[in-house]
């Protein structure tokens, strides 16, 4: 089980909130180790989160819900 | 003749891309291919465009081939012209479709006619890519579409993808072909993390390269009832309301993305109406004197009989696109304004 | 970004020395375009009578014919090979002729033919040849961008070729002309620009349209050096050029030259220009009859040169122009071929 962490974008401010700004995978599903995951979003920038893992995904974190860097937003299994 | 995207498809991959990562893909596959292909505009480099056009291009092709230019389009699309006609295939950006005025003599009189003038003999195989659209309060000079004032002027293709999948295999498609391509991508089709959110912007895209054919349409929804021609964001909310209008049971639209402007699939919106009786346009574009005419056109030059119905066009007004949201919204051709259309056209109501 | 320096050794045509050979051949040159020129007037008049009607007669539509501006073209291109590539405006043939185009092909076109060098498609405003890297265009300083491109393209692969880039003096004052010199300069393109200053933009003189008195000042603005040659002497602006051509080749990017040329006609045939203010003083000017003269004096030539040398000009011109005359027109059934390949 590989946890998939929301990175730190803000490197200033490590407690910064953001969001997961799009999902590119379904709960559930598999995923090949570098594929895109998601892109997620501290104030205006924005970064992608390639899966560090294969194998079978499930999210955590819905869209758009405000989380702080460093939150565990998925787990692949 | 339209296809429908999943027998297209036929992958088992769950890769999914927003559009704008699609576009991009594309254009770094034929780049990786082909040495001649070279993609110049303005903060195309590191901002990596505006729209997130060539986001990783510079990175990874470095500052030779992903060229950011002074804010002279007039020179930059006119030295695209220049290199295409000897043989390199640029991609030149103009970064806002609303900008064509300050440039325009060297898309319209140089860019689309050298190869006509020369009698064949000069060729100018490059792409002209732009953002288009509105809906997010960027007012009148940065929010129009314009596809019907460039799909006038003879000697340029033209191609408007609505979808990831679209979005990449039309730009290997218009990369490859020797004409003049001008790629107009939708803002809010781009599944950009700082514009309202889209779903439909996300998309499964195969890995590999593959092309979509220029001058075919696509049925985006099969359905009896009514034909939607549509295209770009247009499509994602005409989908919407079909979707909605079937569960509720009131009606099944068929709705057809035409993916290009030039060359117009006549044939794909004839066969569907043909089938269907009764056809809606729904059209970014300014009302009149454009591409909802020229849809309707289509339809009364070869059989106005097919019609059972008068035609509806969704479109934007002949007005300027205002800035507050709420006057903006109203001019949009919206889901309300399509959903209206398509009881009328269907209902009589 | 800038763009790399061509290769050392590559240079394929570096400036020669002013030599009686080279002499003779520009006179020669200039002799054939004003012999040409002067073919084409006498055609696009002959049937536009009683009533002149522009778009009557074997030659319809505009015409812009260069005559008095011939030291440019053959000053210019004498530097030049096929290789090179050379845009000009919509008055064009002076060097087209100067940089190699098919006489044959050249006069088709203008004369609306299927053997033209754009099947007829183009006209006398818009002639393509690939084989010589030719084009024109009849949007004034549209032309100084694609010219850009061209000198892209053959710096990216390796070549010490160039791009020829000419314009007239009302042109300098349009946008185009600015965006171009400024982003030739930036990226070091190898390109040549040309302003031909014949002192009239149709009917406005260059007082009443110019800020500056020599185009050349511009170019210190634009980060490039600037020459103007004030007499339009063929010799001039061969050494004017030579030393422009040899800094794009070298890979120092653009130069402006400016020549201060005739327009020994109207802006178009059918111009009686009225407000022109200099018309006497014209004929005095022209510039073969003078150069014909130094080159008698200097003992280069003699009468039976000069008489032969007309004769071969009229001949290759005769052939050119009969030759499109025997071509047949295209068909009008195939008018909408060739927009898109």
């Amino acid at each position: 089980m590989t946890d998939v962490v929301f990175p730190a974008l803000a490197a200033s401010d490590p407690s910064a909130e953001g969001v997961v700004a799009t999902w590119f995978v379904r709960d559930g599903e598999h995923v090949a180790a570098e594929q895109l995951m998601a892109e997620v979003q501290v104030d205006k920038v924005s970064m992608e989160v390639p899966a560090p893992a294969a194998g079978t995904v499930h999210l955590l974190v819905a869209e758009e819900a405000v989380v702080p860097q460093g939150t565990v937003i998925a787990r692949i299994e | 003749m339209t296809v429908t995207q999943n027998e297209v498809t036929g992958t088992t991959s769950t890769r999914r891309l927003t559009t704008a990562k699609a576009m991009a893909e594309g254009i770094s596959q034929e780049m990786e291919r082909d040495p001649d292909v070279f993609y110049i505009g303005e903060d195309v480099g590191a901002y990596g465009g505006i729209f997130s056009s060539t986001t990783g291009l510079l990175e990874r092709f470095g500052p030779e081939r992903i060229i950011d230019t002074p804010i002279s389009e007039t020179a930059f699309i006119g030295l695209a012209t220049g290199a295409a006609v000897e043989g390199m295939r640029p991609i030149a950006e103009l970064m806002f479709v609303d900008f064509f005025g300050v440039c325009f003599d060297q898309i319209y009189n140089h860019m689309a006619k050298i190869h006509f003038e020369s009698g064949g003999n000069v060729r100018v195989p490059m792409v002209l890519t732009t953002a288009v659209g509105g809906g997010y309060s960027d007012g009148a000079q940065h929010s129009q579409c314009l596809w019907a004032t460039f799909a006038h002027m003879p000697g340029m293709k033209i191609v408007v993808p609505s979808t990831p999948y679209d979005a990449k295999g039309l730009m290997i498609s218009a990369i490859r072909d020797d004409n003049p391509v001008v790629y107009m991508f939708h803002k809010g089709v781009m599944g950009l993390p700082w514009m309202a959110k889209n779903a439909r912007a996300t998309d499964v895209v195969p890995e590999g390269p593959y092309t979509v054919p220029i001058g075919q349409a696509r049925t985006a929804r099969a359905g009896r009832d009514v034909t939607v021609v549509t295209l770009s964001l247009s499509v994602h909310h005409a989908l919407d309301v079909a979707d909605r209008l079937a569960a509720d049971g009131v009606m099944d639209a068929e709705v057809i993305d035409l993916r290009s402007l030039v060359p117009l699939d006549r044939e794909a919106i004839l066969e569907s109406v043909a089938r269907t009786g009764r056809l809606v346009v729904v059209d970014e574009d300014y009302l009149s004197y454009g591409l909802s005419g020229e849809v309707v056109a289509t339809v009364t030059d070869h059989d106005p009989s097919m019609l059972r119905a008068p035609v509806a066009r969704v479109a934007i007004p002949d007005v300027p696109i205002p800035y507050a949201h709420g006057l903006e919204a109203a001019v949009l051709p919206n889901a309300g304004r399509i959903e209206a259309a398509l009881r009328r056209v269907v209902g009589g109501g | 970004m800038t763009v790399a320096s061509a290769p050392a050794g590559t240079a394929s045509n570096l400036p020669g020395p002013l030599d009686d050979a080279l002499r003779k051949d520009l006179y020669r040159q200039m002799v054939l375009i004003r012999t040409f020129e002067e073919a084409i007037l006498k055609d696009y008049h002959a049937d536009k009578a009683p009533v002149w009607d522009i778009g009557a007669g074997l030659v319809p539509g505009e015409m812009h014919l260069a005559a008095g501006q011939e030291p440019v073209a053959a000053g210019v291109c004498a530097h030049l090979t096929a290789d090179d590539a050379v845009t000009a405006t919509h008055r064009p043939h002076h060097l087209a002729i100067a940089h190699g185009m098919d006489l044959r092909r050249l006069a088709a076109e203008i004369f609306g033919r299927e053997t033209g060098l754009g099947r007829g498609r183009g006209g006398h405003m818009h002639l393509f040849d690939p084989t010589t890297h030719f084009s024109c265009s009849g949007i004034i300083a549209e032309g100084y961008p694609p010219a850009l491109g061209q000198a892209f393209a053959f710096r990216r692969r390796g070549t010490d070729r160039i791009a020829v880039a000419v314009t007239g003096e009302g042109a300098a004052n349009q946008g185009g002309f600015h965006e171009s010199l400024n982003l030739a300069a930036l990226w070091k393109l190898p390109v040549v620009f040309v302003v031909e200053d014949n002192d009239w933009g149709i009917s406005v003189p260059r007082s009443a349209s110019t800020a500056v008195p020599s185009n050349a000042d511009r170019a210190a603005a634009y980060g490039m050096p600037g020459e103007r040659v004030e007499d339009n002497s063929v010799e001039a602006v061969y050494e004017a050029a030579g030393r422009a051509v040899a800094r794009a080749r070298a890979g120092l990017g653009p130069s402006l030259l400016e020549v201060h040329t005739l327009r020994l006609w109207g802006h178009f045939e059918g111009d009686a220009q009225g407000y022109r203010s200099d018309l006497e003083g014209v004929p005095g000017r022209d510039p073969i009859p003078t150069y014909e003269h130094s080159l008698l004096e200097a003992g280069l030539l003699d009468d039976t040169s000069v008489s032969s040398i007309r004769a071969e000009a009229a001949a290759r011109v005769q052939d050119a122009v009969t030759f499109a005359k025997q071509s047949p027109v295209p068909d009008p059934a195939q008018a909408t071929s060739y927009a898109f390949a």
